[in-house]
């Protein structure tokens, strides 16, 4: 078993040394790939742009003008007395938001009234006006807060104490609400993944293209240690690749690691056999690279979609939620986001680990059985 | 040319059928998947107090409806547990002096904490806790002010008055799914067209068509009309289904949607033929098409990642990413209505693609007739 | 396996796929040490039949035994006694020679004290002497192709099978090949090769003729030239060829009439037309016939005769 097994991999190895591209392709679109997807994998609200109209121009209208100019989160696009440019900003998407300051704002606040602030939101993007809209409400607070104690200040009164609740936010595990670091460990998960799958899936396609593979199966080599022989150099690379990503996560996008490294290795090898296990079963159904490359997008897709990486499971319909029980990715973005941001232990992880093993046992034990039969 | 293709495609009912129902199979799968509506935010309570004024808080925070109570806590520390188990998202502290407080000074505090690993929740939960919060306290400011006798502040408060355009019920749903019809004609579009032109390399069919005095041009507009026909009822499909079935408005005119599906439909397809073009002369390549295509159209076409908020260069990478333009020209013609003229940007967009994929395509068969 | 047990026993073996048949109830029996080509059109069954008898291809029916395991229930042990060499060529180009053994003589768990005499043998059985450490997408198609013979022998095995090993080879190496073919059947290994150059079938011990799936002819190949052709041969020049061949195909006694390059090959039966007759004949169908000869028949002419017509009626009696 060993001896049969060494040689398979020493010569996968000898090849992957020959192949002077190799080192290439499996480093350089993995790096590429991860920076660009950790720019871009973004849900955070930054300058919305923002068209205003002024009917007022009062000292007050100018004075929340000058809010929204101050905060990083708006950006003032156009100032206008004309209501039709607000209506063309919005449709031509100039501005996401147009905030409009009715005639006599500025006298009715000072009277002691509530005047009214008219908002409009391009909804589209549902997600960026839920989130700008909350923006909103809090620099009109602020402002309100500082009218009144410029008020007070000039009528010399005691100051008003605030009344009511306070609700103080703390947010766990992610103090500085940067949602980079929810997206990066998940941009680590799902970039193996598609290596990983697709690189094991072509591996074996290629052999049976070229004919080797013919060549190897009239030997008495048995299914099993053929397939050890062809997974565990992917399974070696996939572990290098979650190392690169994963330190390129840490020391170039600064996300904190207080976890486990060990959790973490354990996670990462049951995840790859789990890819693994998936890669050998594409290559199983397809006789071509073309075919190994068409199923890998029908079923990669989806297992990405549907593992948590940007979409809450939560908010799946139950019928999908099920799905994702099948899902490897879905299990390792768990213990990937536990360990990076939470720093939990095997005590919590245990069910997410247990899962992954079963679905790595499960796929490997699936192909190794299809193995023999494929030829026919 | 043409004719002969359709009868091929005839003959073979299976890719037929994979051509027409993969598409739904996959906006089923992705137009429920992709949803960032957070309904029911699993909230853990620790309330130190256990008062009548506190229960009614917790009270409001569940006929809000954005909450619902998972656990009730009595230790501290259990909310680290209920966390680190995913049971809870967001967990509610009141201190024991809570209501004394809110009696004697009029105010108190409370603590929201957050599993803040999934930012967008976390901001969107925190969003629906200062609104419980918000109105609570008018009730309080208000009982308050009429007990002690206080006059309200002589500064007027501000009103707002929000107003949603294009998607007034600011259902996720009718921002992502346009986008989802985008990304999967994108995907599966080009992987058919490539899928279904290799075969015919490998049968050494392709050669044969070679040696006759079809010009390149010919056998390509040949090899693609049939499956540009099945793009455009692909297309059809999942547009019915987005409007019938996920019940997305649908603002903008019929004519400017088939204007602009067919020129989206252009560029898939001459991104196929040029993948399957390109794959046959280069083994390896086509791990590298898969990684180059499938998460960028996901991650960079904007159908979930505002394309606005990313980083300068980031922004100019995704000019290159074709769905984007499509993703945009979709959700304007169903959300807002628009007609061509307000699209000229992103059709301009696809178009300049189309020629230049057009020409690619061309060159790079001609250079197998070498 | 006792001594005379034959080294390869097929029984009504059948491959169907879905609904066309590739090989059709094939019997076939080759006893050790034989030499036994597989000679018939291309798509005439005989890589399936190759394939199944190496266990890569399960039979849809029938029964075969290699060395005296089942090809279906000890597909293992079968794969324990054989060397296959497929078609195409099917060693790793991007290793070097040395390490392409290496490989296989690992896969087959030859021996550590022998593998290196194995290698040996190997490499100066190919003739690659010096050439040890080229990668073998560099080397020309005689010398990788006795590197894969190379490889298919290293663990010694009693039966080998080459699946049209010489297509694509120049004449010379084939000539090179097809000795050492002769020098492992001296040792006593029993080897099945599929061709499709004819006068490769002159090297064999006997020939077996397949077409569209089914045995048509075996035998020695002077039996098959002695008695398959059913009367004499030979050879006419003359022009135009086409109508000469239709009018001979109708006459009374041509068993068969056939276009060889650029003249005629016409088998004559018993009470017909005779060899004197032809010029005749053919003139007064307006055919100039310059030359007409007595030529002992080749293997090409007995298989061309053979699948022009039905199989049943010219089998061996």
């Amino acid at each position: 078993m060993f001896e049969r097994l060494s040689v398979m991999l020493m010569k996968e190895f000898l090849e992957l040394k020959r192949d002077r591209w190799a080192m290439f392709r499996l480093i350089v679109p993995l790096i590429i790939q991860m920076l660009v997807f950790g720019y871009a994998a973004t849900f955070t609200v930054h300058h919305v742009a923002t068209s205003i109209l002024d009917l007022d121009q009062s000292q007050a209208s100018r004075s929340l003008i000058s809010h929204f100019v101050a905060t990083s989160r708006f950006n003032v696009v156009d100032v206008t007395q004309n209501r039709d440019d607000i209506t063309r900003d919005i449709d031509q998407s100039t501005a996401t938001i147009a905030i409009v300051i009715h005639a006599g704002f500025g006298r009715t606040l000072g009277n002691g009234q509530s005047a009214p602030l008219q908002v409009i939101v391009d909804g589209t993007n549902s997600n960026t006006a839920l989130i700008a809209l909350g923006y909103l409400s809090q620099i009109v607070a602020q402002f309100s807060e500082d009218q009144s104690s410029r008020a007070a200040n000039f009528r010399a009164d005691t100051a008003v104490p605030e009344i009511g609740i306070s609700l103080q936010a703390r947010p766990w595990f992610n103090e500085g609400l940067d949602d980079r670091w929810f997206f990066i460990p998940g941009v680590i998960g799902t970039l193996t993944l598609l290596q990983v799958v697709s690189l094991t899936a072509f591996a074996i396609v290629r052999e049976r293209e070229v004919g080797t593979l013919e060549q190897i199966m009239v030997s008495p080599i048995r299914p099993v240690e053929f397939i050890l022989g062809k997974t565990v150099p992917f399974f070696l690379i996939g572990l290098g690749d979650i190392a690169l990503v994963s330190a390129f996560g840490i020391f170039w996008f600064h996300i904190s690691f207080i976890g486990n490294p060990w959790i973490m290795l354990l996670g990462a090898s049951l995840f790859l056999l789990a890819a693994l296990g998936i890669g050998l079963l594409l290559s199983t159904f397809s006789r071509t690279q073309q075919q190994a490359f068409a199923l890998n997008f029908f079923f990669v897709n989806p297992l990405f979609i549907l593992s948590g990486f940007a979409f809450p499971i939560a908010a799946m319909p139950k019928l999908l939620q099920w799905f994702t029980v099948i899902n490897p990715l879905r299990y390792f973005l768990v213990v990937i986001r536990a360990v990076f941001l939470k720093g939990v232990g095997f005590e919590v992880l245990w069910p997410d680990l247990a899962a992954m093993a079963l679905l790595a046992l499960v796929m490997l034990t699936v192909s190794v059985l299809r193995f023999r039969k494929s030829l026919d | 040319m043409a004719y002969k293709e359709m009868l091929q495609i005839r003959r073979d009912p299976r890719s037929l059928a994979i051509a027409l129902l993969m598409p739904l199979m996959q906006m089923a799968m992705l137009g429920y998947g992709v949803s960032l509506d957070i309904r029911h935010v699993p909230l853990c309570v620790y309330d130190q107090e256990n008062s009548q004024q506190s229960r009614a808080i917790v009270d409001q925070f569940i006929s809000s409806g954005w909450f619902s109570i998972s656990q009730t806590l009595d230790r501290q520390s259990d909310i680290r547990h209920a966390m680190d188990r995913g049971e809870c998202v967001a967990a509610l502290v009141i201190p024991a002096d809570f209501s004394r407080q809110l009696a004697t000074t009029g105010s108190a505090n409370m603590q929201a904490v957050f599993d803040a690993t999934d930012v967008n929740t976390t901001n969107i939960a925190l969003g629906y806790a200062q609104g419980v919060v918000a109105q609570a306290n008018a009730q309080i400011a208000a009982d308050w002010n009429a007990s002690h006798g206080v006059h309200p502040s002589p500064v007027g408060q501000i009103d707002l008055e929000p107003g949603t355009w294009f998607n007034e019920t600011l259902d996720s749903r009718n921002f992502i799914i346009p986008g989802v019809v985008a990304v999967i004609l994108a995907l599966v579009g080009a992987q058919l067209t490539s899928l279904t032109i290799s075969r015919e390399w490998e049968r050494g069919t392709m050669e044969q068509l070679i040696s006759t005095p079809v010009s390149a041009l010919e056998v390509m507009f040949g090899k693609l009309l049939p499956y540009f026909a099945i793009g455009l009822i692909d297309a059809g499909f999942c547009l019915i289904s987005a409007v019938a079935w996920f019940g997305i408005p649908f603002r903008g005119s019929i004519v400017t949607l088939f204007v602009t599906t067919t020129l989206f439909n252009v560029v898939v397809l001459g991104i196929g033929y040029l993948i399957s073009v390109r794959i046959r002369s280069q083994l390896g390549a086509s791990q590298i098409a898969l990684l180059v295509t499938m998460l960028p159209t996901t991650l960079l076409s904007g159908y979930t990642f505002p394309i606005d908020q990313m980083p300068a260069p980031i922004q100019a990478i995704s000019l290159i990413v074709y769905p984007r333009y499509f993703v945009t020209i979709l959700r304007a013609i169903f959300l807002k209505g628009s007609g061509l003229s307000d699209l000229w940007m992103p059709l301009a967009g696809l178009s300049c693609y189309a020629v230049i994929i057009l020409w690619l395509a061309a060159r790079a068969f001609r250079k197998r007739l070498d | 396996m006792s001594a005379d047990a034959p080294a390869i026993l097929a029984q009504a073996l059948t491959k169907k796929f879905q609904s066309f048949t590739a090989v059709d109830h094939l019997d076939l029996s080759i006893a050790k040490g034989e030499i036994v080509g597989f000679i018939g059109p291309n798509g005439a069954g005989k890589s399936t039949t190759i394939r199944m008898l190496c266990g890569l291809l399960r039979p849809s029916e029938g029964s075969a035994q290699v060395a005296g395991f089942d090809v279906s229930s000890e597909a293992e042990a079968v794969r324990e006694h054989i060397g296959y060499m497929s078609q195409k060529f099917s060693l790793y180009g991007d290793l070097t020679v040395r390490e392409n053994l290496r490989f296989f003589g690992g896969i087959y768990r030859v021996a550590r004290r022998e593998i290196d005499e194995r290698m040996k043998f190997a490499i100066s059985m190919a003739g690659l002497e010096g050439r040890e450490d080229r990668l073998v997408r560099t080397l020309a198609g005689g010398w990788k192709q006795r590197l894969a013979l190379g490889c298919a022998i290293l663990h010694r095995p009693p039966i080998l099978f080459l699946d049209e090993p010489t297509s694509g080879v120049e004449p010379e190496a084939r000539r090179r090949f097809w000795d050492l073919i002769h020098e492992f059947a001296a040792d006593g290994v029993t080897i099945l090769v599929s061709t499709h150059y004819m006068d490769e079938a002159e090297y064999c011990n006997r020939i077996a003729l397949i077409d569209r799936g089914k045995l048509i002819a075996i035998g020695t190949p002077s039996e098959l030239r002695a008695h398959q052709l059913g009367g004499e041969l030979f050879e006419v020049g003359c022009a135009p060829l086409g109508a000469a061949m239709k009018a001979l195909s109708d006459a009374p006694g041509v068993v068969d009439a056939a276009i060889f390059g650029d003249r005629l090959h016409v088998v004559l039966g018993a009470g017909g037309l005779d060899a004197a007759d032809l010029p005749g004949f053919l003139g007064e169908h307006g055919i100039e016939v310059d030359q007409v000869r007595s030529v002992p028949p080749s293997l090409e002419d007995v298989f061309v005769q053979l699948v022009s017509g039905s199989p049943e009626e010219r089998m061996i009696p």
